[in-house]
């Protein structure tokens, strides 16, 4: 795979570049659920090489005292559009949208490591995230890729993780709509029989405009286990998913499910995990009229895997508010942690990251408060190990209009 | 199957609105007698305030909403209104509720807000806000699009919002009247305003008129053709005002409903809430109302103002700012969380900065965006207090909104408009626990009796169930 010796190039450079540190006396959350405690990480290379407090060190481990600050693991947006919107009003800045191509659309080859969105959503704890194609009235957007958010363009990412569609009312009939996602799925099934080439002449692939980089793709997401992400949101739709789920044995994630708690004994049981905006109560449409902040708490209780979304694009630390809020108003605590790092990492399979624990990757995040307050900032930003710069166009402006200097403002720099 | 079509983008690039407000007069009761009586009493208020009886908090943490802070202090409410506020008050036979550790601030109140004119479900129905058919719409009232049974309201009232100004949206350069309302679900709109509150007149400059228009192949398509439209439209009505202001009623010109607007404006009855991102244009609409002689209140979503926060101060202009939203859009680039910051402490603390929301989920957290632009700003090197910041979302939107004078602030006399938070409001945990209006209960989050259900929510997903909230 090309994606192991991407990697093995990226050890052996940060091999040269790295150092051991311990962060000492830390409230670590561990990021998988357990509540937080008082003790140390120690780093060495790019890899989280112990947890505890009587790490053994040596003379050149370079020590940074904590203080008793919050330590999470870095944030995973699970759903975002880093790297591929720059300005989302700007068509000529987007890279979300196929002209073509539907179930295949990959974006990973647009991924723009520049992109302004990058340094800031760094900056405020998000170190790696999964974005993915825009919504469209296709039932089915597109496949997303993850991204480590360090800027380089030596690009670290998982290419083309997870399918992403949606089932509810937008365009047409939500009948027709099930009946295009199976007729999909049927012809994922096909591919452990048939060729490309012969799904390709086939009548139904004609009607669904499909190419053959869309029928690869439904393959995967019916035969090989490729997370299948679907926003829905009205309990029947729901259930309609899961029997989807049950019928063709997909890895169903649901995104939204504000009607969630109508169905949460069919929800728990299928064991499928949820992306879930917890600000969101508004019935935005009348799929969502059960929307309500209890909603965290709700499936927290039932035991549902939960992630966050953001309400809006280019801000994807904010699903800090949401967990925050969600909390407030009855979910976990350490739920919330975790749902921010290890249940993206368990649900999308991202297994070297997540969590705090010996053996993966150094993603950690030093906050200045309880992270789940919007108005705390991390302190330390460490992606694989290595301490990332804080700033960003943002942070840039504001020094330039702080600066009290008497001259334009484009020579302040 | 067709072509795969992309979903349309967000409303919000276009629904964005501002609001301008006049520091200079207050505008209730101005000296100047209109031309036209029937004109100003059209559309009253007919709002009357829920039945309350008198109530003593009892050992409160109190943010006034003009900068103070009261630790252990009681706050007497009586007959709708603030009697008292001060230590060990006795007022006996009253009932008394006790706020140890909890936290007592003003009703929230949002400078932008859209609730009613873009009511849930966001459906084409319901899409009321922008009379996008022409660039100069100052004849339409936002009030007049009001949904009385809009679900959102009472999800605000939840987040402690107490009044709200409805705005008309950004498509137009003049997009047309904008009104406040007491957060009281009524079945009129009449009922629903806020007595003695002016009206606004919303503006836009930038992206959105002249996206509208310009994908029309009219003008505006640029922002030089904003200026004309707004300038053109200027010129006629201080032609106009001049018109009405004949002596001989035969010399005075035909009523006209979009002239009256900005005849409104011109005689400082109507408030300018100006829809401007970018620096230079808002300086240029600074320039505009010069020309032709009348005051902006308020620049709305100005993401820019910090780059000339003291030109806002100067002139007396709020600006109501997001905390962090960015990137949806071109002139919304440059975004630095310390822009709320910025703009308060313009010229030695004296600049006018508002925490909007021009959100429904927003308006339900405005003290948590403004927690994160205070945090913002005490990080870039201010040092700004919590009291202080309480301002944002209480006395300046009240300023900007022309109703300083009955709410906004915790200050005897005033419109009893509290809101009693379960902890500090700055923090994410708390909530708000109670929410008066007129000293009557708005909301209890203990009392499901007293927690709003609209219409629309009754019985909608069982005929036993109803929306929840």
């Amino acid at each position: 795979m090309k994606r192991l010796s991407l990697s093995l190039f990226l050890l052996f450079t940060l091999n040269l570049l790295s150092e051991t540190v311990l962060l000492k006396g830390g409230l670590v959350h561990l990021g998988n659920g357990d509540i937080a405690k008082t003790q140390d990480i120690l780093i060495s290379d790019n890899i989280i090489i112990g947890v505890g407090t009587n790490l053994i060190i040596d003379g050149n481990t370079r020590v940074i005292e904590v203080n008793g600050l919050p330590i999470t693991p870095g944030l995973i947006s699970p759903m975002s559009n880093l790297g591929i919107v720059e300005i989302n009003a700007l068509d000529v800045t987007r890279d979300d949208e196929p002209d073509l191509l539907s179930a295949g659309f990959s974006i990973f080859n647009a991924f723009n490591p520049h992109s302004t969105g990058i340094p800031w959503n760094r900056s405020n704890g998000v170190t790696s995230a999964i974005s993915t194609p825009s919504a469209s009235s296709f039932p089915i957007f597109g496949l997303g890729s993850h991204f480590v958010l360090d800027g380089s363009l030596e690009i670290k990412g998982s290419k083309d993780i997870a399918m992403f569609g949606r089932l509810g009312a937008s365009y047409g009939s939500r009948a027709e709509t099930l009946s295009i996602l199976e007729s999909l799925l049927d012809i994922g099934k096909m591919v452990n029989t048939l060729s490309i080439e012969e799904i390709l002449e086939m009548n139904l692939a004609d009607q669904l405009e499909l190419q053959a980089q869309d029928i690869v793709a439904l393959g995967k997401v019916v035969n090989d286990g490729m997370p299948f992400v679907l926003e829905t949101n009205r309990a029947v739709d729901i259930l309609q998913a899961l029997s989807m789920k049950k019928r063709y044995g997909l890895n169903l994630v649901l995104v939204s499910v504000e009607e969630a708690p109508m169905v949460l004994g069919q929800l728990k049981e299928s064991n499928t995990p949820v992306i879930i905006d917890p600000m969101d109560n508004i019935p935005n449409s009348f799929d969502e009229l059960g929307s309500s902040l209890d909603l965290g708490k709700i499936l927290d209780q039932a035991g549902v895997p939960i992630m966050f979304s953001t309400q809006r694009s280019h801000n994807y630390h904010l699903m800090r508010q949401g967990a925050g809020n969600a909390v407030a108003y009855g979910m976990s605590y350490e739920t919330a942690i975790k749902g921010m790092s290890n249940t993206v990492a368990q649900t999308f399979r991202l297994n070297n990251r997540g969590s705090i624990e010996a053996g993966k990757l150094a993603d950690v995040i030093v906050w200045d408060g309880d992270p789940l307050e919007p108005s705390s900032f991390p302190k330390i930003v460490m992606i694989e190990g290595q301490l990332q710069d804080l700033s960003s166009r943002s942070t840039k402006l504001t020094e330039r209009y702080t600066n009290t200097e008497n001259k334009p403002s484009s020579y302040k720099h | 199957m067709n072509n795969k079509l992309l979903l349309p983008l967000l409303l919000f690039t276009i629904i964005g609105c501002s609001e301008g407000f006049n520091f200079e007069f207050s505008l209730g009761d101005s000296g100047s007698e209109s031309i036209n009586p029937g004109i100003d009493n059209a559309f009253a208020s007919t709002y009357a305030p829920m039945n309350s009886e008198p109530i003593l908090f009892k050992s409160a943490n109190i943010y006034d909403g003009l900068g103070g802070e009261f630790r252990n202090y009681d706050l007497l409410l009586s007959e709708g209104k603030i009697l008292e506020i001060g230590e060990a008050i006795t007022a006996p036979g009253v009932m008394v509720i006790n706020a140890t550790d909890k936290w007592i601030t003003p009703g929230i109140i949002d400078i932008h807000s859209h609730m009613g004119v873009y009511s849930a479900p966001g459906v084409s129905t319901s899409s009321d806000g922008n009379e996008a058919t022409s660039p100069v719409t100052a004849e339409v009232w936002a009030e007049h699009s009001l949904w009385t049974q809009d679900p959102q309201y009472a999800l605000a009232l939840k987040g402690g919002v107490t009044a709200f100004h409805v705005l008309p949206g950004s498509a137009n350069l003049f997009g047309g009247r904008g009104a406040t309302f007491k957060n009281v679900s009524q079945n009129t709109v009449q009922a629903m305003k806020f007595p003695g509150a002016p009206h606004s007149l919303k503006m836009a400059c930038g992206e959105n008129p002249k996206r509208v228009y310009g994908n029309r192949r009219q003008a505006p398509s640029t922002r030089m053709g904003n200026m004309a439209g707004y300038r053109s439209a200027w010129i006629d009505a201080v032609e106009y005002t001049d018109g009405m202001n004949e002596k001989d009623s035969d010399r005075r010109p035909t009523r006209d409903l979009a002239m009256d607007t900005l005849m409104g404006v011109l005689n400082g009855e109507i408030l300018i809430q100006n829809h401007c991102y970018r620096a230079e244009e808002m300086a240029m609409m600074i320039e505009l109302s010069k020309e032709f002689n009348y005051k902006i209140t308020t620049f709305h979503h100005a993401v820019e103002a910090y780059k000339i926060a003291d030109l806002l101060a100067d002139e007396g202009i709020c600006a109501a700012l997001w905390a962090d939203w960015w990137g949806f859009k071109h002139e919304a680039y440059d975004m630095v969380q310390a822009n709320v910051a910025i703009i308060d402490q313009a010229r030695n603390g004296t600049g006018c900065a508002i925490v909007h929301s021009d959100d429904a989920v927003g308006i339900q957290h405005l003290n948590q965006e403004a927690a994160k632009a205070m945090a913002a700003g005490n990080r870039a090197g201010y040092e700004i207090s919590k009291a202080h910041a309480m301002r944002w979302i209480t006395s300046n939107p009240a300023k900007a909104a022309g109703i300083l004078d009955q709410t906004g602030s915790i200050e005897v006399g005033k419109d009893a408009d509290i809101v009693l938070w379960t902890g500090n409001p700055f923090s994410v945990y708390s909530r708000a626990e109670t929410v008066l209006i007129d000293g009557a209960f708005a909301f209890d989050m203990n009392n499901p009796k007293i927690q709003p259900i609209t219409d629309f929510d009754l019985g909608i997903i069982q005929p036993q169930t109803n929306r929840v909230q």
